[in-house]
């Protein structure tokens, strides 16, 4: 391991290199911190317009309806939900989630569990932040193009994204932005990786990380070798629109249509699969991490779990195929990447069993954290296992594009991942900011929360099974699904009442920023690097580098005297 | 309308709701095919499994949330689940999530996939071909007509109008003529991609008559959830006598100047 | 002197850890780019072994000789770019680079007049748009290394012998990392 004492810059003076031009992590991390929190707004919003026009078609969107679409009424318009779905999918995956548990934990948390002063490269750290705001721009201007943003759908299959399905400028801007933010995340795990590899302290192996560090370097690892290659498919269909090349293009009202729409397919979901991970993982490591902690036990078989991620990593990469079944792929392969999907699920069981060792016989504090960390084992279990139907070729010939696959994708990236950064954002809040959030807040906010996100997420595999489809403006021009409005109105009130309960997050975290309790030095009793330092962290984190001598989860030893945890700077007792 | 209304509502139409049972609500669409049952059947099977499993999951959550609360055992147990024992229950779990959930499955639903939906049923003159084209936003569909080629005069063109007899196997070749879209027969539990520049293929063979809905699965743009065709299922004796008359209409009537019924191609056979 | 030798092993010790970190760093970026050229040929290949014939009907290949003589460039310009990365107090070897990569742009820019000067132009195909658009991309990452080439040229100045051999390093492996990816490329799509 390569360790040697970073430079330590002064600390910074003037606002603008302060909090704007900021090459600290922890301020970038902040930075991500708001710009992903905004983003979760906004994308949320739009989550409320799509189940709105859903359960009540033709009704308009209350309170700001008649500001937003005044030419129908106050109705959502149908060319309009198509960007709304295209744009919820692409701002809660690339500008929420990716920004919330990579841009902002990631970059808070690695030097900090690591025992390092900064990311090994502040600049390119910098950066990444502000060409992840350039493409937050762009991807905002395309809204006010003449024939609207894009409206394709997330995965944005050609030829509806290429000239023929989606004239305007806007989806060309948003292929620029989608490719804009993949060169700032590359070259946020660029720096991840490099990082984790040589600035750990002295004496910390790799499995004296802590699992929140493993998850957020495979992470950066997929990340690195993946956004490229979203980056070469949306380069190439940027070619399409701009410059005429026929890449995706084909069928009778292609002019010169040689091309083949299948091959963005393959390319997106080589990316697309392990994104998927990507966006887990890290929520993985923080949930890991936090069962430990809070059941005052050491984590169970931390090392079996380290390894079952990095084979999940590994497998991630080689099962990209199940998302195209119904393209019709050679029954071959249709065959392997059924098998290999499978076999995700033994890496699954083996984390899952380790977290349910991990609380076994412990001590549970149910602190707001550790609640979140029990709300994602709750609903990743439900996700994950319903995965299964999907990856079954002749259950998926039934379930492919119906609301089936909406409710199971949203329960694991979009449950377990929110859930998993809530209770990362309860968690370090101190360390960042220096004081506490509000317990009681906190835990109406998760049970708020959970109800919400179980009757949404519930209820879309229950309308999907019955046949609804994904994407469609008014199911109910269907007659067989007439019968689901009671069912999608349910859904609809279940998502209001979400959207409601993080008003109680957005409260507790913008009150607690000025009145929350001031945070001692370690309020959670953990013994991780990041602890012994003050609440907050300082300019440049360690005065002197720590010097590891013990694994992570060194909580509730017996030959502990007077506390039941051990920093990980002390000698195992 | 404000949200007061809107709870008012659906208390309302929760109220009518019990016209028909929450199971009965969410129970798919009838299946009029022979092969459905094979799809449901495995989902059943799935769920059944999934269940257990997740009962598990649960009773450890809630389980040990209950009995290791810190105020009833307020001493963790100091283990890091290295010892022999721990690896073995570990690995014991994973291997029983694998052989009983994922091997079982995998196994039916490979059968199913190789020897019934890909199994292409032979093409003599008992089979029905259908030709189907989906553009923004309809589905076109071709039948041959009575010289049973494709692509000449003689051909059956139908728009939105999908007919098809009950007792017969029936193969389609599906293509696209501007983007990608998805030919979905939800009464069947099949469905397979249009997609611009492939010709993609699917069989079924239908029980029931009656009439019923063709999707599109796949956004195609604005109006996709528009993209609706009419099927409507005739015994054999029926359907012949819907084609002849068809086939009569198309060669004297004066829809053959119409250009747009010239999109089929000629059917592309087994292997 | 004890304090002396100390402070001398503390900026060894510096500097080995910042050429572990060049190069970790130089490593991780290069497997990226490689992934994004991958993923082109990789579509290269599907479109190859699907057709029925290539180049596909009523195409040709171009011509042999204007590749053939980029390549020459290239290959000619990492040839130098190791001289001088052997005695970067030289910078005859750097000013070569620079020439023969600005050569291989011209030649590149002359390639594609000559392709629409034969009536070729990107969108009359598929071939046609696998040539200009991969030669594109190829040439935007020149065009940035090129870049990085005359900073290299223009800043050598200022900075330590170490920090300046790292910079060299680094901007050299992405250099050869170019011609390689010319090389696969003029092998895959122009030869084969």
């Amino acid at each position: 391991m390569a360790f040697f004492e970073q430079h330590i810059h002064d600390a910074p003076k003037t606002f603008l290199s302060k909090y704007v031009i900021s090459f600290d992590h922890k301020v970038i991390a902040k930075q991500f911190l708001w710009y992903g929190i905004i983003f979760l707004g906004i994308g949320g919003m739009m989550a409320l317009m799509i189940r709105w026009t859903l359960a009540f078609p033709g009704e308009p969107f209350p309170v700001i309806g008649h500001f937003l679409f005044p030419n129908t009424n106050g109705v959502v318009p149908p060319d309009t939900y198509a960007m709304l779905f295209t744009l919820h999918g692409t701002i809660m995956i690339f500008y929420a989630i990716t920004p919330i548990l990579i841009g902002a934990f990631g970059n808070f948390c690695i030097p900090l569990m690591i025992g390092a002063r900064d990311m090994v490269f502040p600049t390119l750290n910098m950066l990444s932040f502000w060409l992840a705001f350039l493409s937050a721009v762009l991807l905002l201007a395309s809204l006010f193009t003449p024939l609207g943003g894009a409206a394709g759908g997330w995965v944005s299959y050609p030829t509806l994204s290429t000239t023929i399905g989606s004239p305007g400028v806007g989806q060309t801007l948003w292929c620029l932005a989608i490719f804009v933010l993949g060169v700032s995340s590359t070259m946020g795990a660029v720096n991840y990786i490099a990082t984790i590899i040589t600035l750990r302290a002295p004496g910390m192996g790799y499995f004296d990380m802590p699992l929140t560090v493993w998850g957020l370097w495979l992470t950066a690892i997929l990340n690195a070798l993946f956004l490229p290659v979203l980056g070469a498919g949306v380069m190439l269909l940027i070619f399409d629109r701009v410059f005429g090349t026929t890449f995706f293009l084909a069928g009778a009202a292609a002019t010169s249509g040689s091309g083949d729409p299948v091959l963005f397919q393959h390319v997106f979901w080589i990316f697309g699969h392990p994104e998927v991970y990507i966006l887990i993982l890290p929520a993985w490591g923080i949930v890991s991490d936090l069962l430990s902690f809070f059941a005052r036990k050491p984590a169970f078989g931390a090392r079996s779990t380290a390894l079952s991620m990095t084979s999940i990593t590994i497998l991630s990469t080689v099962v990209y195929g199940h998302h195209m079944y119904t393209t019709q792929m050679s029954p071959l392969l249709t065959q392997s990447f059924m098998m290999l999907t499978m076999t995700i699920s033994i890496p699954s069981a083996v984390f899952f069993a380790n977290w349910l060792g991990t609380i076994w016989k412990g001590a549970i504090r149910f602190s707001t954290p550790m609640l979140f960390s029990l709300g994602v084992v709750f609903v990743f279990g439900l996700g994950g296992l319903t995965g299964l139907y999907l990856a079954t070729v002749s259950t998926d010939l039934y379930l492919h594009d119906t609301y089936f696959v909406v409710g199971h994708f949203h329960y694991t990236m979009a449950a377990s991942v929110l859930l998993g950064g809530f209770a990362g954002t309860y968690f370090w809040f101190p360390k960042m900011f220096g004081r506490m959030m509000n317990e009681t807040l906190g835990k109406i906010h998760f049970w708020i929360s959970m109800l919400g996100l179980n009757g949404i997420f519930m209820g879309m595999m229950i309308v999907g099974y019955a046949g609804m489809h994904r994407r469609i403006y008014n199911p109910f021009v269907y007659e067989y699904l007439q019968k689901l409005i009671p069912i999608n109105m349910f859904i609809t009130i279940s998502a209001i009442t979400m959207g409601f309960g993080q008003l109680f997050f957005v409260y507790n975290f913008v009150n607690s920023l000025w009145n929350g309790p001031k945070a001692s030095q370690n309020p959670w009793e953990v013994g991780t690097l990041e602890w012994t330092i003050p609440s907050p962290a300082p300019h440049y984190n360690f005065d002197i580098i720590p010097v590891v001598k013990c694994g992570p989860h060194e909580i509730g030893n017996p030959n502990l005297k007077g506390r039941d945890f051990q920093y990980q700077t002390e000698e195992l007792a | 309308m404000n949200l007061y209304s809107l709870y008012f509502k659906f208390i309302m139409i929760s109220a009518k709701a019990s016209e028909m049972s929450f199971w009965e609500r969410i129970k798919p669409p009838v299946d009029i095919s022979t092969n459905g049952h094979l799809i449901d059947s495995l989902f059943n099977l799935t769920t059944y499994l999934i269940l257990f499993f997740f009962v598990l999951v649960c009773l450890g959550l809630f389980g040990f949330s209950y009995l290791y609360h810190k105020k009833k055992h307020p001493v963790a147990l100091y283990v890091h689940g290295t010892s022999r024992k721990h690896i073995a229950i570990v690995v014991a779990i994973a291997t029983l999530v694998f052989v009983v959930i994922d091997m079982q499955i995998t196994g039916i639903s490979n059968h199913d996939y190789m020897e019934v939906f890909t199994k292409w049923p032979k093409e003599d003159a008992e089979v029905v071909k259908v030709e189907v084209l989906g553009q923004q936003w309809a589905w076109n569909f071709r039948y041959a007509g009575k010289d049973g080629i494709f692509n000449t005069e003689d051909d059956i063109v139908t728009l939105n109008d999908l007919r098809l007899p009950t007792n017969k196997k029936i193969v389609f070749q599906v293509t696209a003529k501007d983007v990608i879209h998805s030919f979905s027969l939800p009464n069947t539990r099949q469905k397979i991609d249009a997609m611009p520049g492939r010709v993609s293929k699917m069989w079924v063979e239908l029980t029931k008559t009656g009439n019923y809905e063709v999707a599109c699965a796949q956004i195609c743009g604005t109006f996709h959830y528009r993209m609706q065709a009419k099927l409507k299922v005739y015994t054999p004796e029926e359907f012949q006598k819907w084609q002849d008359e068809m086939s009569y209409r198309t060669t004297y009537a004066v829809e053959k100047e119409n250009a747009d019924l010239y999109w089929g191609w000629k059917w592309i056979a087994n292997n | 002197m004890v304090v002396v030798m100390a402070k001398q092993n503390i900026l060894s010790e510096k500097e080995q850890g910042e050429e572990i970190i060049s190069s970790v760093g130089m490593i991780v970026t290069l497997i990226s780019f490689a992934m994004l050229f991958a993923t082109l040929m990789m579509g290269f290949a599907m479109f190859r072994f699907s057709a029925p014939v290539w180049p596909p009907a009523g195409m040709t290949k171009p011509s042999l000789i204007i590749p053939s003589l980029s390549t020459l460039l290239i290959f000619l310009s990492s040839l130098c770019y190791f001289w001088y990365e052997k005695n970067i107090a030289n910078k005859k070897g750097l000013d070569l680079t620079i020439f023969l990569g600005l050569g291989f742009m011209v030649v590149q820019a002359v390639f594609w007049h000559t392709l629409s000067s034969q009536g070729i132009y990107v969108s009359s195909g598929i071939f046609p748009s696998i040539i200009y658009a991969f030669t594109w991309i190829h040439a935007a990452h020149i065009v940035v290394a090129l870049s990085l080439l005359l900073w290299l040229r223009f800043s050598g100045a200022t900075v330590k012998v170490k920090q300046a051999q790292l910079r060299v390093a680094s901007v050299g492996k992405f250099w050869h990392f170019l011609g390689i990816v010319w090389f696969i490329m003029f092998l895959t799509i122009f030869v084969l």
